[in-house]
């Protein structure tokens, strides 16, 4: 029963590579947005803030798949044509840079105003103060919700498949409609996934373990 | 040392400090009483200007602190990098003591020398050590504050601002969060500091700390300095009667 799947995993595994790819760089790429976005949202002045909001919204509003099909489909009767494995990552990463914005500006906020206070009255300023008191700390209250997040992405990575991409899904639909074995395929495909979430869950409970004070 | 002058600051609505004026001579410890919101913990925050205040002026040490006058009387703030510079120079000490929870006793203490003031590591360390042992916590340079008591995480406080070499320490109500078993060991780490002839600012509600220590004790009530003069004359001989009525509370 399991010859399908096992004949097929080293293609499988091919295309597991090609989705730690498109994962890796839009984590990058989602995390540098949303630490611009939060840190707008916690210092720009009102119009700034005001053009941040309309980012979120749009992007916590929108379904990925509709902004990939937009990217896809739209994008070029305005002239852009964007390589889709690359755009496919420039939109998973503005669309996740939201999501990201929010979790680290929470983490910020959450800070005890005192922090601030202490800070400033040794006579940081902002920049040596977000680097030497508030990022460090900040960075603790962020990591479950910025893992978690993470792994929505990688899981979001699939969508990609619909605009031809090629990756883990896409690599499993393919050995689906040559082998007509798709329990097993997409069972070895969820499995694959797991591994690739549990591996960084398990990351980031050692952070968050190295991360706890007095350790 | 301190000059402030008819400084006011409102909160909307609220005029939490009124016309507020004050002097502290440099080596004297002024300690100011007086109830829950009548401003004393916000004009100790205006003299570092961790709060802004709208009227008035506030000099430390013959600098004025905030602001900047202008040729014609216009009062133009001061930029994050004078405020910054100033604040260097005025250790404060919060009544939840303030400690960054991700540094060792020893980094807490080192930090802002090494970083705001350029002081050289090996030197920010030395006078580090030296200061942490005056204050008995030599066996604790290793430790995160999360695993001292409160008394001690206060201690490391006051010599965190101290590290920095002030002009003018100022307390607010640094024993008020404290078991009344831990209050004693800041106390004296305080006394300790007057007797040495640094210039300090305390908020509190010790009043026994206020007669035994205090050069000067200011009354406060409704935003407004009420009464002040000798802690002797203040606590046996009070002329205002808001002042006798919050002495008998």
């Amino acid at each position: 029963m399991l010859s399908q799947l096992l004949d097929n995993f080293p293609y499988l595994l091919s295309g597991a590579g090609k989705t730690v790819e498109i994962s890796a760089a839009s984590i990058v790429l989602s995390s540098v947005i949303g630490l611009f976005v939060a840190l707008l949202q916690v210092f720009g002045n009102v119009p700034v803030r005001t053009l941040i909001l309309v980012y979120l919204y749009v992007n916590r509003g929108v379904p990925l798949l509709v902004l990939l099909f937009a990217m896809y489909y739209v994008l070029p009767f305005a002239g852009i044509n964007v390589q889709p494995f690359l755009g496919g990552i420039l939109v998973i990463s503005i669309y996740f840079g939201a999501f990201m914005g929010e979790v680290f500006r929470a983490a910020i906020n959450s800070l005890p105003k005192g922090q601030w206070d202490a800070a400033r009255s040794l006579g940081m300023r902002r920049p040596l103060m977000l680097c030497l008191v508030i990022f460090p700390q900040a960075l603790r209250l962020a990591a479950p919700p910025f893992f978690n997040t993470c792994m929505v992405l990688i899981k979001s990575t699939s969508l990609v498949s619909i605009i031809g991409v090629w990756e883990l899904t896409m690599a499993g639909r393919e050995v689906v409609e040559r082998t007509t074995a798709a329990f097993q395929i997409f069972a070895g495909v969820g499995f694959i996934y797991f591994c690739i979430c549990y591996s960084l869950s398990r990351c980031g409970r050692y952070l968050e373990e190295r991360l706890r004070y007095g350790h | 040392m301190i000059e402030i002058r008819n400084v006011s600051k409102r909160f909307g609505h609220l005029q939490v400090l009124r016309n507020v004026s004050l002097s502290v001579d440099h080596g004297e410890m002024v300690v100011i009483i007086g109830p829950s919101g009548s401003g004393k913990t916000t004009l100790l925050r205006s003299i570092n200007f961790l709060e802004e205040y709208d009227e008035g002026e506030i000099e430390v040490d013959g600098e004025v602190i905030g602001y900047r006058l202008e040729l014609g009387g216009r009062r133009v703030r001061r930029s994050e990098r004078e405020l910054a510079s100033a604040r260097s120079n005025i250790g404060m000490v919060f009544q939840s003591f303030n400690l960054f929870p991700h540094m060792t006793v020893l980094n807490n203490v080192m930090a802002a020398p090494v970083r705001v003031k350029r002081v050289a590591r090996r030197e920010a360390e030395a006078r580090a050590r030296d200061l942490l042992a005056r204050f008995g916590l030599s066996e604790k340079v290793n430790e995160y504050p999360i695993t001292l008591s409160g008394g001690q995480q206060q201690r490391v406080a006051i010599v965190r601002a101290l590290a920095m070499q002030p002009k003018v320490m100022l307390f607010d109500e640094v024993t008020s969060a404290l078991d009344p078993q831990l209050v004693e060991e800041v106390l004296a780490a305080m006394k300790q500091l007057a007797q040495e002839g640094m210039t300090m600012v305390v908020v509190t509600h010790e009043m026994q700390f206020a007669r035994d220590v205090a050069h000067r004790v200011v009354f406060m009530d409704g935003g407004a300095v009420v009464e002040q003069g000798d802690p002797r004359r203040i606590f046996s001989c009070p002329t205002s009667e808001r002042l006798r009525v919050f002495l008998k509370r």
